[in-house]
């Protein structure tokens, strides 16, 4: 592993492990696709939010309580089910739990990796405004790391496209979806399936092998612009507008 | 406890399947105590009173939501499971109850496809050993030669290479040596496919078949879905929970909820106009890929309610958005809603103090009552009263009562009326609002 993480203007691979610690919960919190892998199923409810509260803050246990309740309420949780366990509540009330325990401490950013994957369209409906409403009322980022491009166009301010583990495109959703520079992110977006789709369409080739990706732009060996240069030498990040940035050769192509 | 009725019958026609007011339940395991306390019928209602049919060459859409009852529906369909209830027709014969041989010959006309490739294929059989092996086991009715003979090898291997050439999983030659860990998703699927059409089916139960690729994958085989129907015409019964993916794909679409189908028609017309509320809820939904389009949703409330107690009435109607006073309100409407008016501190006020805990409500069937002291009776009958202003009207409007009698607080609700199947604009609904 190498390079830089910052947060708040400080380099989060320099701290301690303990410094670390503190500031991932304190300030940053993460939910994942299974809440299940968060949740100790023998642990009360309740005992989850007390143990996370007790971890970070010197709080007396009747404060910490009411903070449980109170985050748990928040999030259309009835109090009195805060002694129960976690597989006496359904799919979509388990995965409220997680974000309730994930904010409980208010951080200031909030990672959700594909937060309602597993969850039925109107639960994920429900949850994704549950989290944009929060957004708004402590002020805090989202880093929403999903596949649905239709959740995206939703919820989102800025999109980052990955491909390959590479960033191959990063601007503001409305540069994304309407004007894509990356032939790559042209690409998943004619593949989205939606309501008004008329006809398919799908990326050529597959997904590259990681062990010995392409040289140059990874992309190329699916990408029908791909010129010499293409295999030859890797397509720096480019502004090309304020605020969009892509990662090919020939992004000024699609401007 | 009587479902809705079904009064839409099954009217003969050409149609390869038929299911008749299917029903199939599951006992519900639970820790002994638990069976103790909980006395009354524990069973998982997963399909209760499902109908529809499927023509020729027909691509029917189930959709709705997770534990709606899809998996099994697909599943009884192959006799996978065992229905409880109704009857199954698969080319005019009735297939309920078939057993032995007459099952397998069937296990060879119907054929399923499951939700996750990568676990369907045994990952220490080769692609084209895998393909092959229905034909070894329907041997008997299909192979020309003995089995085991030479000649039935390299009768199976051309049919074997045909099949994935059929399917697009080519080079078919380099790929049959493969094992399923040298294949991409797509390829899998492909194969997935390919050991499904071997035998010739003519109906095809696809589960979420592509639910787990991904989107540049996805739309190679739906093609190849489409392509097989239009050559072979093949029969799909196509159950999904993407409901983008099913507009496309679908000439028919049925939307279960908990169960039940609650609207079943044309695709086009269906996705043009829904009729019934949780179709159009559902719709509603499904994320537009187009930032300019964000629209703030009126979504149902709560989550699907749990199927060992389906909710009476329309099952729906706990969360309906156009529900009715006749919709099936009973009394753990009323205590779930005086749940939701206790745990919100700002209107509730000192109510906990006269009508909680709330668990010391009683709720059966159309009745809900809490014992409390002689003293505080009146007072109760008062509050539940003045709490249940604020109720939805059509929740206010089904309540018969609200008495006392000794030391308890009765709410009485009306009975609802039943729920019938009405044929709207060339579907059928299930919805007190058509009736
Ligand atoms: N073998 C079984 N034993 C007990 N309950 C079952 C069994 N199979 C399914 N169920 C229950 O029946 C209901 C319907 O399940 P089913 O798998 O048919 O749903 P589904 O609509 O396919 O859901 P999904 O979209 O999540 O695949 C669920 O409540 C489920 O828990
Ligand atoms: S750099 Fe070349 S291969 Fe890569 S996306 Fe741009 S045009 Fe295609
Ligand atoms: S019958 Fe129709 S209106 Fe009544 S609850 Fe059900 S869906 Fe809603
Ligand atoms: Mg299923």
């Amino acid at each position: 592993m190498s390079g830089k993480i910052f947060f708040r203007g400080r380099d989060l691979t320099q701290l301690s492990n303990q410094m670390y610690r503190r500031i991932r919960g304190e300030e940053i919190a993460l939910i994942f696709q299974d809440p299940m892998t968060r949740l100790n199923p023998l642990m009360r409810i309740q005992d989850h939010f007390l143990e996370e509260i007790h971890a970070h803050e010197s709080v007396s246990s009747t404060e910490a309580r009411t903070r449980a309740r109170e985050a748990l309420v928040s999030m259309g949780i009835h109090e009195t089910r805060i002694r129960n366990y976690p597989h006496e509540f359904s799919g979509g009330m388990r995965q409220r739990i997680m974000i309730a325990l994930a904010l409980v401490l208010k951080p200031s950013l909030l990672i959700a990796d594909e937060p309602t994957t597993s969850l039925d369209v109107i639960v994920e409906a429900q949850i994704l405004e549950i989290l944009q409403d929060l957004k708004e009322a402590y002020h805090m980022s989202l880093l929403l790391i999903t596949h649905n491009l239709g959740i995206v166009a939703e919820v989102c301010d800025r999109v980052a496209v990955l491909y390959a583990g590479k960033l191959v495109e990063l601007g503001s959703v409305r540069d994304i979806f309407h004007k894509p520079l990356h032939p790559y992110t042209q690409g998943l977006l004619a593949s989205v399936i939606h309501l008004e789709t008329k006809e398919l369409h799908s990326i050529e080739g597959s997904p590259p092998d990681l062990i010995a990706p392409p040289s140059g732009c990874r992309f190329h060996p699916r990408c029908s612009y791909a010129q010499p240069i293409c295999t030859e030498r890797i397509p720096p990040l480019v502004e090309f507008e304020p605020g969009h940035f892509a990662a090919c050769h020939f992004g000024d192509k699609f401007l | 406890m009587t479902g809705p009725a079904t009064v839409v019958k099954a009217e003969p026609t050409d149609e390869i399947l038929r299911l008749d007011d299917l029903k199939v339940h599951f006992p519900v395991k639970m820790p002994f105590v638990q069976r103790l306390l909980q006395r009354g019928e524990t069973v998982v209602h997963a399909v209760d009173g499902v109908s529809f049919g499927i023509r020729p060459g027909e691509i029917l859409g189930l959709v709705g939501e997770s534990g709606c009852g899809k998996s099994t529906v697909g599943r009884a369909c192959v006799r996978l499971v065992k229905p409880t209830a109704g009857r199954i027709f698969f080319d005019g014969q009735d297939i309920t109850k078939l057993g032995g041989e007459k099952l397998r010959a069937l296990r060879r006309r119907i054929q399923i496809i499951f939700q996750d490739p990568h676990a369907s294929l045994n990952p220490a059989m080769t692609i084209g050993k895998a393909i092959g092996h229905p034909l070894r086991i329907h041997s008997s009715v299909f192979g020309p030669q003995k089995t085991g003979s030479e000649e039935f090898g390299e009768w199976i291997r051309q049919k074997v290479l045909n099949a994935m050439k059929e399917v697009g999983l080519t080079p078919e030659e380099q790929l049959y040596d493969k094992y399923p860990g040298d294949l991409s998703g797509g390829q899998k699927q492909r194969a997935v496919m390919a050991r499904a059409l071997i035998l010739e089916p003519n109906l095809l139960v696809v589960d979420e078949g592509v639910s787990m690729l991904d989107m540049s994958v996805r739309a190679k085989v739906l093609e190849l879905m489409l392509d097989l129907k239009r050559r072979h015409k093949l029969t799909y019964l196509f159950i999904t929970h993407d409901l983008a993916t099913a507009k496309f794909i679908c000439d028919k679409i049925a939307i279960m909820y908990l169960g039940r189908i609650v609207e079943i028609g044309p695709a086009r017309e269906i996705y043009a106009d829904p009729k019934h509320p949780y179709t159009k809820a559902l719709l509603q939904v499904i994320p537009i890929p187009d930032p300019d389009r964000r629209a703030k949703k009126v979504l149902p409330r709560g989550e699907v309610p749990d199927a060992v107690h389906p909710p009476a009435g329309c099952r729906f109607h706990p969360r309906c958005p156009a529900v009715l006073a006749s919709c099936g309100w009973e009394a753990r409407d009323f205590v779930d809603f005086l749940d939701e008016h206790l745990s919100d501190p700002k209107r509730a006020g000192d109510d906990e103090t006269i009508l909680g805990p709330i668990e010391d409500w009683r709720a059966k069937g159309l009745v809900a009552s809490l014992e409390t002291n002689p003293l505080k009776v009146r007072k109760a009958v008062e509050r539940t009263n003045a709490v249940l202003v604020e109720a939805p009207v059509a929740m206010k409007q089904a309540v018969e009562s609200v008495s006392s009698q000794n030391r308890t607080v009765i709410v009485r609700f009306r009975s609802h009326h039943q729920l019938l199947q009405s044929n709207v604009q060339g579907r059928v609904v299930e919805c007190l609002l058509y009736q």
